[in-house]
């Protein structure tokens, strides 16, 4: 097992020094470009300067919070696919996210204030309900090798809950602000945001990579594991139990941002292998790459507007489904 | 899992059909009662009662009612393709192909509403759009042929597809900056908004002769049914005639978006309910679920009109709301 | 006379070449059954003969003439072809499904004619399904619904039927049940059969004509007391076998069988 750890070291550093080049670029590229040497100084002197705090109070939290909402992402992904055995598995695709996002806009259109623990708390609650319905249906038997039926039925959730954000949109005239919550955007992340999903993101990645093993033996089938001595439903559950409250936290500081947790493991398990231990932390730097640089492009693209970034994320997402898709037996 | 007599059926479900337009030609911010409607339609109505009747939901209706039935039968036609009671034009992407060309021709031409578009591009929009249609069914088709087509990956592959173009049609409708949510709305849920007499007049004989046209299939789509062994068995040239009816669904699919939007799940529905009550047979079925999915549109529109006057919700949306607890439900007893 | 004939036929499944430059004739009236170990090309034959499958070269004449000059339509109604595994729409009756096999037969639009329904109810009666003739298929056995689907092939009203492993995962009795229902028939009305089948003792009783396929190539054909010997049962499966006749002396059975060490 040792010997393979050249890969994955390869890995890591270039993903932590595509992921530095990226924050660089992050903080910099914008409608008001900035100079790295500005940059440094913002960082290590205070200043009441308007660059510097454009740089501190806006654009750091901002490239920290998808740092770390990419990560979740990433890592959820990793764990679903490895406890579902299911390539398609992912927040997005079966209704979670979206299920969130409703319960977001709920509170919003009842009028709660909107900062980061109200949002948290409706996207917990949100992503609770329907993670539980996904996994309800995951879990029944007849299901479990039908990608087509888990697909299908968390396509229909995802777009009940967007039918029902947009309606309580329309209905209490917020459709812009709705808009942008289902296409995914860090416009407004704070910095109470970024330790939002700083937090729930470590202790997240730590709680993975400790039941990174288990989740290896699951992928042998249900049977074989439990010959093995562990147990599958235990330790699924588990996986939930953590993989919902870090849905929650992504949706509610990224909003709704599909195919990273389908696109990251696939290349991840590509490149390394099976084994969940080397995975669950290489998805999370994989996610946090990838995000970064689709904000990048999302703030670049339309400049000076903001492009959701949801769109970038399928664009790499969609082919890689369909690339997984052509694979299937159905 | 009865099969009631297609005769009893079909008088239950007159009846509801004439319930359902009388529902929708009477409601409305203006109400009118049944027997103004006949007046009116008789030509004797006062001049309210014209102008909300005959210049406004009369169009609509008819817009609705033939957008019912060409997802109905689009939906049926892709069912017996995939070999798949889930698949729908709306899910597969199919709609979605048309929505992008339909939004990009109508940006092109005009910067505000479609409502404003030109008499000669009203007449454009359904070819762009069964094309764009088209091309989306062709790029799923070539994508999911490996070997010949496995009819379970093509609805995989549609899945992909409609995801890839939906981004794509909120992309380029966010492109100024903020941009108008309820036009995004409209191409991505389906509304049927402005619906009036220069729609009517296209769709509804578009739809009537494809609907005469694929029923008269009847019978090779039975055969479809059937494994490819026994269709090949039986003279069926099973990949040719996939292709010949996957146009035609196309073909219906596009009309309809061109002028509703995308509207998902009567597709999937109409059909479904359809089979339960008269059977796989498509010379009922074709017809029964044709009426079920103008039943299902026009109450839809209706309750999307009035529910929360005066605020209109787009009817995808509600057929959606509806739609998808049904779906799921089928889902369920699939096994 | 042949009923049907393949010439210098190639046939590749996802890349494979399964079949390479086949030459072979299945004689009319008789009961011609396909084995061979899995993968050695028996189903790719008969779908590609049931046009199922393109080949990338040769001919394949039904009746004598080649089935690239002909109608679909025609030439259904010629052969049948039964693939493996069906599969139906839910909810349909018997009756149902045997109305299938008229649809050669039948113009665009109509329904049923009275001919094909005297095609149907004599398709349903060989079968031994009068009694189940409107019962829904999935609430038959094994066998009455695989005799549901041969009656559809009946009511094709061909003279070639070619069935594709057409008793396996049915029980014994089930798999004898389909066997004499078709030796019946080639029996009393002269059909060609041309089967493919798994299970070796079976396709020697009831075979007139037996072939050997490994490969993708015929290893030996003839009748099943000519053919079916220790040597070639070696070659095409890869076993040692115990051979011995039948009671009535017609039909070789394989009493016993070891895998051949080394």
């Amino acid at each position: 097992m040792l010997q393979n750890n050249k890969p994955t070291i390869t890995f890591i550093v270039c993903s932590a020094f595509l992921l530095i080049i990226g924050l660089f670029l992050a903080l910099s590229l914008g409608v008001t470009p900035i100079g790295i040497s500005e940059i440094w100084e913002s960082i290590f002197n205070y200043s009441e300067a308007l660059e510097l705090m454009l740089i501190r109070d806006v654009r750091i939290p901002r490239v920290l919070s998808v740092i770390f909402v990419g990560g979740i992402l990433g890592v959820i992904g990793a764990m679903i696919q490895g406890v579902t055995r299911n390539p398609i598995a992912e927040p997005s695709l079966l209704g979670v996210s979206q299920g969130a996002t409703l319960v977001i806009a709920i509170f919003y259109a009842v009028g709660i204030t909107i900062n980061t623990s109200n949002v948290m708390l409706a996207s917990l609650i949100g992503a609770i309900f329907s993670g539980a319905i996904a996994i309800g249906f995951i879990s029944r038997k007849e299901n479990k090798s039908s990608i087509t039926k888990i697909l299908l039925a968390g396509t229909a959730m995802s777009t009940f809950f967007i039918s029902l954000t947009t309606i309580i949109g329309l209905l209490s005239n917020r459709a812009q602000f709705i808009a942008f919550w289902v296409a995914g955007g860090f416009r407004n992340a704070t910095w109470s945001d970024f330790r939002l999903v700083a937090v729930v993101g470590t202790i997240g990645l730590i709680i993975a990579i400790l039941l990174s093993k288990k989740i290896n033996v699951l992928s042998l089938g249900d049977d074989v594991a439990i010959s093995l001595g562990e147990n599958p439903e235990r330790i699924r559950l588990i996986a939930f139990l953590v993989m919902i409250p870090m849905c929650a936290a992504a949706v509610a500081v990224g909003k709704n941002i599909g195919f990273v947790g389908l696109i990251v493991p696939q290349i991840v398990r590509k490149a390394l292998g099976e084994d969940y231990r080397k995975n669950i932390l290489c998805s999370f730097l994989l996610g946090a790459v990838l995000l970064v640089y689709s904000d990048i492009a999302a703030r670049m693209i339309y400049i000076p507007y903001e492009a959701p970034i949801g769109i970038f994320t399928a664009l790499i997402g969609v082919p890689f489904f369909i690339a997984v898709a052509r694979r299937e037996r159905g | 899992m009865k099969k009631r007599s297609i005769r009893k059926v079909a008088l239950v479900l007159l009846i509801l059909l004439v319930a359902a337009i009388i529902l929708y030609l009477s409601w409305g911010t203006y109400r009118v009662s049944p027997t103004d409607i006949i007046k009116t339609l008789m030509g004797r109505g006062a001049r309210l009662q014209n102008a909300a009747i005959l210049n406004l939901r009369l169009p609509r209706m008819l817009v609705a009612i033939s957008v019912g039935i060409a997802l109905s039968t689009a939906g049926a036609l892709l069912q017996t393709i995939t070999k798949n009671e889930l698949a729908d034009s709306g899910i597969i992407g199919i709609n979605a192909g048309a929505a992008v060309a339909a939004v990009v021709f109508i940006s092109l031409k005009t910067a505000n509403y479609y409502s404003t578009l030109g008499a000669l591009s009203v007449y454009v929009l359904p070819f762009l759009a069964t094309a764009g249609a088209g091309l989306s069914a062709t790029l799923m088709y070539l994508l999911s042929s490996r070997n010949g087509i496995k009819p379970r990956r093509l609805l995989l592959i549609g899945l992909g597809i409609n995801a890839g173009l939906n981004a794509f049609i909120t992309f380029f409708t966010f492109r100024g900056g903020v941009g108008d949510y309820n036009r995004v709305l409209v191409w991505i849920s389906g509304s049927l908004w402005g619906a009036g007499w220069s729609y009517a007049k296209i769709i509804v004989p578009l739809v009537a002769i494809m609907f005469v046209l694929v029923l008269l299939n009847y019978k090779k789509l039975d055969v479809l049914n059937l494994s490819d062994g026994n269709a090949t068995s039986l003279g069926v040239q099973v990949d040719k005639e996939r292709k010949r009816f996957l146009t035609y669904a196309v073909i219906l699919a596009g009309s309809a978006t061109a002028f509703a939007g995308n509207v998902s799940f009567i597709g999937l529905i109409a059909p479904n309910i359809a089979r339960r009550v008269v059977g796989p047979f498509h010379k009922n079925l074709l017809v029964i679920s044709a009426i079920i999915g103008v039943v299902i549109t026009l109450v839809a529109d209706a309750v999307s009109r009035n529910l929360f006057s005066p605020i209109e919700l787009p009817v995808g949306i509600t057929i959606s709301v509806f739609g998808v607890p049904y779906f799921i439900y089928l889902m369920m007893r699939e096994n | 006379m042949e009923a049907i004939r393949v010439e210098n036929l190639s046939v590749a499944y996802e890349n494979n070449l399964i079949i390479e430059n086949m030459n072979l004739s299945f004689p009319k009236g008789k009961i011609s059954i396909v084995i061979g170990a899995n993968g050695c090309g028996k189903s790719t034959l008969l779908k590609s003969i049931g046009r199922v499958i393109k080949p990338i070269g040769g001919e394949i004449f039904i009746n004598g003439k080649n089935i690239k000059n002909q109608k679909e339509k025609n030439i259904a109604t010629q052969v049948a072809f039964l693939p493996q595994g069906p599969t139906a729409p839910s909810g349909i009756t018997v009756k149902e499904l045997v109305a299938y096999g008229r649809y050669p037969h039948q113009k665009i639009i109509g329904g049923l004619k009275a001919h094909d329904k005297d095609v149907i109810q004599w398709a349903i009666e060989e079968t031994g399904l009068s009694d189940f003739a409107d019962r829904e298929i999935e609430n038959l056995s094994g066998g009455q619904r695989q005799r549901a689907w041969i009656a559809m092939t009946l009511a094709q009203e061909t003279d070639i039927i070619m069935l594709d492993e057409p008793t396996t995962y049915l029980d014994m009795s089930y798999q004898l049940e389909i066997l004499q229902l078709l030796e019946k028939l080639n029996r009393e009305k002269n059909i060609t059969i041309i089967m493919v089948l798994h299970e070796l003792n079976n396709a020697c009783r009831f075979a007139n004509n037996i072939i050997g396929l490994k490969k993708g190539k015929i290893v030996f054909k003839g009748t099943p007391k000519e053919a079916i010997t220790e040597e070639n049962l070696r070659e095409i499966y890869g076993i040692e076998v115990n051979l011995q006749l039948s009671e009535n002396k017609a039909y070789p059975i394989c009493i016993d069988y070891e895998l051949i060490r080394g």
